[in-house]
């Protein structure tokens, strides 16, 4: 055998996995970039009978990685999320969910929607990191047979004031300039998303990217080879980039904790929008055509573990076998070996499963219609292999020979680690304390609008388009989520809001996941929509780390009790919020071993039947009532306030009452939808006054009208908590004259009434006065000046 | 009436044209500039917006040098109506149709967004005014080369005395201030829309197909615009419609 542990067996390179000793295992894993233990190399040799292929070895590396197997967190997510319901047609199973938003013309449409991480990758070239990750998600979109209408992301970045200042603010820039140079010319407005900073994220930024796609519910396409290829030849054609060595060993570094960040630079990908544009107009003519003549495909791209992942896991889920003749793989660079035209992670990719009779058609489409080959050098689409109706392998030839066989089922089978949970975690029981005077609470109340998490974001998001494709109908910060009206001619909207606030994770880990499902779920409501489907990021550290598999575990339970506890609203029975997709990223630490603080980040997918009743959050008129639905406590525990006071760790985080949010979202979205509201915020993150002073600034920061409220009716022992204090609820504007009577079920308070001229007036113990000059520069000017 | 409305790879605008065309009573289809052939059957062309060719060397630059160009010079020559919006805006300067004082030279480029406070990529919403939208309308914006320049005096002179300016950035009350933020990209004149002498070329920076309708309009936008969104769902105008009338008016113009 030589030194390098490989097998001399003919040209096939094997790794001697089977009676290598220990140490000659590391080193074989070492020496070819693999990220398997011990026991797992062991395992592959006993699953396969024999040593595994180079090919073969680097295939399982990446399937079995935390990226694609889930390996930590699988049994935890199918414990307790629910992931069905009324609306869902397609739950988590593929690569993206699929919820119904309604009929029109006799015609059923519905959204298909993803979730996912760019984590490392952008922590490490933000620019390349953040394109990719949305190249990443709308791959997962479109190959359901969607057409992509919107993303929206949800960032975390470090410290912008702290010890890492300028780094975090390198990639911040750089993140939102990587959004902006993929989602703009692939011609995806952006609809929103939140961007929160916290020092947590200092050596770990957090890219999250929700997509959303419109499709008439018949045409929804599987990634499976479809039963049909049981009686008739059915071929596996390759479309899109030519494939190079980018990304090799990217699902490995996604699953394994950040080190020199030189090591990791070759796994991030290329992106390529302009390319990814034309394979869009490609695809969704085959589609059309595919639909039209009744022609049975199957549709997948390709990400982590590029074509052997796609041709097994297309193949295993029709429930027949595939064989790739590799060397027809259309390539960007000559030279490569079979192990890394497999399993290389090139940007636009997707794999069609199609009779052979058609494949011919389909290869025409892209590659003379839509001129791949001309728009991109290298690309194309081409015919690489053939499905096998009779066995379940998966067979790869190199020029004849075979470089790797397995079953599929074993491929895509995955693995299972046995994680640890630490004992729950002590809490501090001090209370946010507070001894200013008037004149102090004033100016906390500006600080508070405008710090980095509460301040406009308008600056932020001119960087995106919002408005391409000409269905948007609320841009970001217009409202509490974006809305689109995606079903071409139809009055349905649909609704997009994404939550999730770590300085609650940090306190309480189950307090996190269930208030970003009861904030997301508030904020859908708040335009007026049905809440119908979520989707879910889950962003941990190290889950061989007992704390962080603790917490891991209390934010899965914490969104599953919100998602059961509120229920679909428009529903009379109760039944769970379904989780439709979902993305869990785990090992976010920097190499000192900092983990990021406890990250569920959840997105909230709601329907307006007719959006011309949709709400923002501008005031309206004046001499209209301003009214607080909810309850009031004593919550700043993790508050904006207890951050700039210095007193982070102190107080009780807000802890969502469930039947209560549910109550009160079925009374407020039937407000919505009688079209009573004029404007409708929720309170979450700053508290009640952020609610008041955005309300006033409309989103754009230009206060038109003025506010007069009265603190006294508020439950509270004082201003500063009646102002503060993040008990999530709603503030409507409604108009003069009786209140509706839908609001006598739930609790509610008249805090006060618009007014005409532009001042927030707060009357409590004393009275605070702002002028709308003030907070306009405290909301707008304060982030915009950090992005210059 | 039917008008092409011509795709060349990277532009992704064309299906929302599309349908604003439609709502003024044309018939549209998209062309793909592969197709040059099929151009010939149509009354009038639409060039849409975004990335062609991913914007390599200049915005337009790439698109404005293939074949297929010449045949959209030669039918607008010939005196059929002839549009580009943001990025096919940027074509036609880039063939010389706009602003067209000498056919065939291009005279005039769109420069990287420099209004002095903000550079590259700017989304975001304006008012306009001039002659294609004779009470001030708001419209939508979203490029990084949209600034109208030009390095010849006599060139800026001749569009202002011969008043090619269609539109310009305007305060919400109409009124032209030269200054940020009311011009958003630092073009000369706070042009938004230039046109050629024969009237039948026009580009334009700003989207009118993104405001074809009032649900398409921000709430924080002064006027009508909030009332109208909460009206008649989509079959209410917007304040780009008048983009599209115009358009119509001039292929009816061209026709008779």
């Amino acid at each position: 055998m030589p030194a390098d542990g490989t097998k001399a067996g003919a040209e096939v390179r094997r790794l001697a996995f089977t009676d290598g000793s220990d140490d000659l295992i590391r080193r074989q894993v070492a020496e070819n970039g693999l990220s398997f233990t011990r026991e797992e190399a062991r395992d592959l040799a006993r699953l396969l009978g024999r040593d595994p292929t180079l090919l073969e070895a680097h295939l399982f590396d990446t399937m079995w990685s935390e990226h694609c197997s889930y390996k930590s967190s699988k049994p935890v997510l199918k414990k307790y999320l629910p992931t069905t319901g009324r609306f869902v047609v397609l739950g988590p199973v593929e690569d993206a969910g699929v919820v119904s938003i309604g009929t029109h013309d006799g015609v059923e449409w519905s959204v298909a929607i993803g979730h996912e991480s760019h984590n490392h990758p952008s922590q490490v070239v933000p620019y390349e990191g953040a394109a990719t990750g949305i190249g990443g998600i709308v791959r997962d979109v479109y190959c359901m047979g969607a057409d992509v209408f919107c993303t929206l992301d949800s960032l975390r970045f470090g410290d912008l004031d702290g010890p890492n200042a300028e780094r975090c603010r390198e990639i911040m820039l750089g993140v939102v300039e990587g959004i902006a140079g993929y989602g703009n010319p692939l011609g995806i407005p952006n609809l929103g998303g939140e961007t929160v900073f916290h020092p947590g994220y200092d050596d770990n930024c957090l890219v999250n990217v929700i997509c959303a796609g419109v499709m008439r519910t018949d045409r929804l396409v599987h990634s499976a080879v479809p039963a049909e290829a049981r009686n008739e030849p059915y071929d596996l054609v390759l479309v899109g980039k030519g494939t190079d060595s980018s990304g090799f060993g990217g699902a490995a570094m996604a699953s394994r904790i950040l080190d020199a960040e030189e090591d990791n630079r070759s796994a991030v990908q290329v992106p390529d929008p302009f390319l990814k544009r034309v394979l869009r107009n490609a695809t969704l003519e085959v589609l059309e055509v595919a639909a039209e003549r009744g022609i049975a495909v199957g549709f997948k791209d390709l990400g982590a573990g590029g074509i052997a992942c796609l041709s097994s896991e297309i193949a295993h889920s029709g429930g027949v076998g595939v064989e790739l003749d590799l060397e027809r793989v259309h390539l960007q660079e000559t030279g490569l070996p079979p192990e890394i035209i497999a399993c290389a992670e090139t940007q636009e990719r997707f794999g069609w499963a199609v009779p052979r009779w058609f494949a011919p058609e389909v290869v025409r489409i892209y590659n003379e219609v839509h001129e791949l080959p001309k728009v991109s050098r290298g690309a194309a689409a081409t015919v690489i292999g053939r499905f096998l109706p009779e066995e379940d392998v998966m067979r790869v030839r190199w020029h004849g020979e075979i470089v790797a066989e397995a079953r599929t089922e074993d491929i895509t089978a995955g693995v299972v680690a046995q994680r640890f949970a630490a004992d729950p975690r002590e809490r501090v029981r001090e209370d946010v304390s507070w001894s200013g005077d008037t004149q102090k609470l004033r100016t906390l109340a500006l600080e508070v609008l405008a710090s980095p998490n509460i301040a406009s974001k308008r600056e932020l998001y001119s960087h995106y388009d919002q408005e391409v494709r000409g269905e948007t109908y609320f841009r970001p910060g217009e409202a509490d989520a974006g809305v689109s009206l995606p079903v071409p001619g139809a009055p349905i909207g649909v609704a997009l809001a994404a939550d999730g606030n770590p300085r609650y994770g940090e306190l309480d880990a189950w307090c996190g996941g269930a208030t970003a499902i009861a904030e997301s779920v508030r904020n859908v409501v708040c335009v007026g929509a049905r809440p119908r489907a979520l989707t879910d990021c889950l962003n941990f550290g190290n889950p061989e780390k007992p704390e962080v598999y603790r917490d891991f575990v209390d934010a899965v339970r914490g969104l599953s009790d919100a998602a059961r506890g509120i229920g679909t609203l428009e529903l009379d029975e109760p039944e769970a919020l379904p989780f439709v997709s979902g993305n869990v990223s785990l090992y976010n630490e920097s190499s000192t071993g900092r983990a990021v603080p406890p990250s569920p980040i959840v997105c909230c997918l709601g329907v307006l039947p007719d959006a011309s009743r949709a709400t923002s959050l501008a005031l309206a008129a004046a001499g209209d009532r301003i009214v607080l639905v909810g309850e009031r406590r004593r919550e700043l525990g993790g508050s904006e306030v207890s951050w700039l006071l210095g007193q982070r760790g102190r107080g009780d985080v807000p802890r969502p009452d469930f039947a209560l949010e549910r109550r009160c979202g079925r009374a407020v979205l039937a407000l919505a939808e009688a079209g009573v509201t004029r404007a409708a915020h929720d309170v979450s993150a700053g508290g009640l006054f952020v609610t008041l002073a955005e309300m006033m600034l409309g989103g754009w920061d230009r206060a038109r009208l003025g506010l007069r409220i009265d603190l006294s009716a508020l439950p509270g022992e004082s201003d500063f908590e009646k102002l503060f204090s993040e008990t999530g609820a709603y503030v409507l504007e409604l108009p003069p004259g009786d209140l509706p009577a839908v609001l006598a079920d739930v609790p509610h308070v008249v805090i006060g009434e618009v007014t005409a001229d532009p001042v927030l007036r707060v009357h409590g113990t004393d009275v605070l006065e702002f002028r709308a000059e003030e907070l306009e520069r405290a909301h707008g000017a304060s982030f915009a000046r950090r992005m210059e | 009436m039917r008008v092409a409305v011509v795709l060349f790879p990277g532009m992704n605008c064309e299906s929302e044209s599309v349908r604003a065309l439609e709502s003024v009573g044309l018939a549209a289809e998209i062309v793909r500039a592969n197709e040059p052939d099929r151009l010939d059957a149509f009354d009038g062309f639409l060039l849409p917006g975004g990335f062609s060719y991913e914007d390599r060397i200049r915005a337009g630059v790439v698109a404005a040098h293939l074949p297929v160009m010449e045949r959209i010079v030669r039918a607008a020559e010939a005196g059929r109506p002839v549009a580009g919006i943001c990025n096919g805006a940027q074509v036609l300067l880039e063939t010389g149709l706009v602003p067209g004082l000498h056919p065939g030279r291009v005279e005039m480029a769109l420069a990287l967004n420099d209004s002095g406070q903000r550079v590259g990529y700017y989304c975001d919403w304006r008012w306009l005014v001039g002659d294609l939208f004779p009470e001030p309308m708001p419209l939508p914006f979203a490029h990084a080369e949209g600034r109208f320049v030009t390095r010849d005096p006599a060139v800026e002179r001749a569009i202002g005395d011969r008043g090619l300016i269609a539109a310009r950035y305007c305060e919400p009350n109409g009124r032209i201030t030269r200054a940020w933020p009311v011009n958003p990209n630092g073009a000369f004149d706070n042009a938004a829309a230039i046109r050629n002498p024969e009237g039948n070329v026009l580009a334009i920076m700003p989207h009118p197909e993104r405001a074809n309708w009032a649900f398409q309009v921000p709430v924080a936008v002064e006027g009508e615009w909030r009332e109208a969104k909460r009206s008649g769902f989509r079959d209410a105008p917007g304040p780009g419609r008048r983009f599209f009338t115009a358009f119509a008016d001039l292929l009816r113009r061209a026709a008779a």
